[in-house]
């Protein structure tokens, strides 16, 4: 059987909306969020997210796994492109050095330095808060949307009978799984094996994953093939399908629809007009003697 | 035959497409109206292939080579579609975890109804018809997770029945219940057939079901019928190893077949060693996934040397729960567990596995080798056994579930049966000093489970063995303590006579007297301890 989400009847924002104008919100969020590296623009979208966030009715204990698994892998993305300067190559051609620090060791004949630039700088922090409003938004759907509702709200976008039964199962097969993982974690710490005590190469440690990732792909294989089995069992995808849960759009609903449409269009317009590519603040540069 | 038969086989014979020899040959039958047929049969002989085939997933989900004929209603179903044979055939499988899609029991229910697009008001009089013959409309808003197992069974064949199917087949639906549950399951579907729906139901727990007197039995072995005819005639000609049958039926057969030989249950523990040190011992202990409901409360135990504990109660009473906390799966959050003195607080759950080793309820999630022997290799290898040791245990594993032959097989391709029983071995072969089962007899056939439950209790290695079960029989057959849990607490704890003498308890449990425990009860003043029939029938 698929788990669902700790999903609650709360008093939250998210909640007083039809899930269906809240899913197209949040695809409008989700572009407008993309479009721009600038610090500028992406202030007021991490401010929506940060308000969504306020008002979701969500205890911190709840959530607090999850956030800090978010927050601890967007900051550990981030700092690493910052140190390498990798990541944001392509939006910038130029940089403008702050400060470099030297190792004081060679490794033939190269010496490792870490450069803080302006544009660096600046790009950590719009890609810290872009992926931040993204992963604040989309962790809040599980929580706040009803997953008897899944499927009628992806059908009530447009989408098939077929794929939005697909939708709502796939949405409900990520807590199972976890729920999978951690039954086989159990099973295989009952029989000695101690994930924290792998060693080796590389090669050798996935090897060593083998006792965990077998059973759980397995389970989700052949959970999948009794799911299918139920499915055709009780006549799914002979035609179009009724849906017994009926949602109703109300006037607040129109409202956050516009509100969507007008903030990605707005967002298109800002990128037209230059606000798209990375702003450095004339601070920044002036730091680096800019 | 009269067209009108409901369901009518002839010569069926099908083989799986990656298999060299057929699952089911050559079967032939037919069921009338308000029919119960029972089949019944060891793991892999056919059952389950046999209902594949009548609900349509043979040959469109699972491929292979077919020949003969399935009719529904006089009307052949070659070329049907597997939604207009659901609307004939209602199937529920043995597990309703897996059969389960919705969140709720509404939408659960609805499930069927609503890929037939019938309209919403007809949809939900359906529902509401069929949770009100189930007795079960106190369920229609609630979370199909938060279910009980029996709950779970039971909005399962409501799903089915609000498609209103003229045949019901029914695979293993027992095999997860409290005896309890069970019966009222079996009362429901007695209700179904004699209100005209024809019952094909395959069920290892035969005793229970020849309680609603089915009709006809069929026993199946190796892929074809060996008997086909009423119950009396079933007691008769099969083999009273092979199924389980009332423990009168048994006792008049084996009187003529020589005594069983006496058990020497765990050998390693001689009847002058002290008592006195406890290998477990829970102190006050209570547990709570959510912080709002407490699971567990004042557990006070401890298992000593020579125990062989049976834990019994209803399905969600806490029993699995109790279970890991011996393990140290799950930590108290107040009390302590203390494994051989260690607190379970202190100590990893592989420093414990030395000590006791737990065979989990479902052999998939622990399954992962290429190969039976490397599977079993994995436990002792991780405990740091030395290599000569570690082939004697594989090697003394095997023999004792009977898997010798498959050792180079991959676990992941035998019957759920075979794989349960590597599960076990594969525990067997940490050879730790406590053995703890999570119910090691479900989904298996009778005599595959009473042959490893009697190797498993001669082994000279352990020194304690627990096990958490439905079956009441297997509690009367090896236990020397029993456990009953309920609602989170011990409400019994003693020899089996004293707990499962108490008939009102038993009840209150959710669990029911068998044949063999009023035998047993029956005979005591003769007997002064409980014996399986087989032994019974040799005392006078």
């Amino acid at each position: 059987m698929l788990v669902s989400w700790r999903y609650r009847q709360r008093k939250s924002l998210i909640q007083w909306f039809d899930p269906r104008a809240w899913i197209i919100f949040y695809g409008c969020f989700l572009v407008t969020s993309l479009l721009s590296w600038d610090v500028r623009f992406l202030l007021p979208v991490v401010a929506i997210s940060v308000i969504v966030l306020l008002t979701s009715g969500l205890k911190w204990h709840e959530i607090r796994r999850a956030f800090l698994f978010i927050i601890g892998f967007i900051f550990i993305f981030t700092f690493l492109t910052f140190l390498t300067g990798r990541g944001g190559s392509e939006v910038y051609k130029q940089e403008h050095l702050i400060r470099a620090f030297k190792a004081p060791f060679s490794i033939l004949g190269w010496t490792p330095t870490l450069k803080i630039t302006a544009e660096r700088a600046i790009f950590a922090v719009a890609q810290f808060g872009r992926v931040f409003g993204i992963g604040i938004m989309t962790l809040l759907i599980p929580y706040s949307l009803n997953p008897s509702f899944y499927g009628v709200t992806f059908r009530g976008i447009g989408l098939p009978d077929k794929i939005a039964y697909a939708m709502d199962l796939t949405m409900r097969f990520i807590p199972t799984f976890g729920r999978d993982f951690q039954l086989t974690m159990d099973a295989q710490r009952a029989r000695g094996y101690e994930l924290e005590k792998i060693s080796g190469g590389l090669f050798a440690q996935v090897r060593k994953l083998g006792p965990i990732f077998v059973p759980v792909t397995i389970h989700a294989i052949l959970g999948s093939e009794d799911i299918i089995d139920a499915m055709d069992l009780r006549a799914f995808g002979i035609g179009p399908r009724t849906w017994l849960e009926h949602l109703r759009y109300q006037p607040r609903d129109f409202l956050l629809i516009a509100f969507g449409v007008v903030m990605l269009v707005a967002g298109f317009v800002l990128v037209f007009r230059g606000y798209g590519v990375l702003w450095v603040p004339a601070a920044l540069l002036h730091l680096a003697g800019g | 035959m009269t067209p009108e038969t409901p369901l009518v086989i002839e010569k069926l014979t099908f083989r799986y497409r990656d298999r060299k020899t057929p699952a089911i040959r050559d079967i032939s039958f037919s069921a009338g109206p308000g029919e119960i047929l029972l089949i019944a049969g060891a793991s892999g002989c056919g059952k389950t292939t046999l209902i594949r085939c009548i609900n349509g997933l043979i040959p469109r989900s699972y491929k292979g080579e077919a020949s003969g004929r399935i009719l529904l209603n006089g009307q052949e179903t070659v070329g049907w579609a597997l939604a207009k044979i659901s609307q004939t055939v209602g199937t529920v499988l043995q597990d309703p975890e897996r059969q389960i899609l919705g969140t709720k029991v509404l939408h659960e229910v609805a499930f069927g109804l609503e890929n037939l697009a019938m309209p919403r008001p007809e949809i939900i009089a359906r529902v509401d018809e069929s949770l009100n013959y189930l007795n079960i409309s106190y369920l229609r808003d609630r979370e199909t997770f938060n279910l009980s197992g029996g709950e779970k069974q039971k909005v399962a064949l409501a799903g089915v029945l609000a498609m209103r199917p003229s045949i019901l087949l029914l695979d293993e639906p027992l095999a997860s219940l409290d005896p309890a549950s069970a019966y009222e399951t079996l009362d429901m579907v007695r209700r179904l057939a004699d209100e005209g729906m024809t019952v094909l139901m395959i069920e290892h727990r035969v005793e229970d079901v020849l309680r609603i007197r089915p009709e006809r039995v069929m026993f199946m072995s190796e892929g074809q019928v060996k008997y086909l005819g009423s119950l009396e005639g079933l007691e008769k000609v099969v083999d009273y190893h092979e199924v389980k049958l009332p423990a009168k039926a048994i006792l008049e057969r084996a009187a003529r077949d020589p005594a069983p030989a006496e058990l020497n249950v765990l050998p390693g523990v001689s009847s002058q060693d002290s008592p006195q040190s406890a290998l477990v011992k829970f102190e006050n202990v209570a547990f709570s996934y959510q912080p709002e409901t407490e699971v567990l409360h004042g557990i006070n135990l401890e298992i000593k040397r020579g125990d062989v504990i049976a834990v019994l109660g209803p399905n969600g009473a806490g029993k699995t729960t109790f279970v890991k906390h011996a393990i140290g799966l799950l930590k108290p959050k107040s009390g302590n567990v203390l494994v051989n003195g260690r607190n379970t607080r202190e100590a990893s759950v592989a420093q414990i596995a030395s000590t006791l080793g737990y065979v989990f309820q479902s052999p998939s999630h622990m399954l992962f080798a290429p190969t039976v022997r490397e599977e079993l290799a994995f436990g002792p290898k991780n405990l740091l056994h030395p290599k000569d040791q570690i082939e004697k245990e594989v090697k003394e594993a095997l023999q004792i579930v009977n898997l010798s032959e498959m050792e180079k097989d991959p676990p992941l391709a035998l019957s759920f049966g075979q794989q349960k029983r590597v599960s076990i071995a594969a525990i067997l072969a940490m050879h730790s000093r406590i053995l703890v089962m999570d119910e090691p007899t479900a989904g298996q056939d009778y005599h595959n489970y009473m042959s490893f439950m009697d190797a498993i209790l001669q082994l000279p290695g352990f020194e304690a063995i627990l096990f958490i079960t439905h079956d009441v029989d297997l509690a009367v057959i090896y236990a020397n303590r029993v456990l009953m849990v309920a609602d989170g607490t011990i409400v019994a704890d003693g020899s089996p006579r004293e707990v499962l003498g108490d008939v009102q308890r038993l009840e209150k449990c959710r669990l029911v007297p068998t044949s063999l425990l009023s035998l047993n009860l029956e005979r005591w003043p003769r007997t002064g301890r409980f014996l399986r029939a087989e032994a019974l029938a040799h005392i006078h």
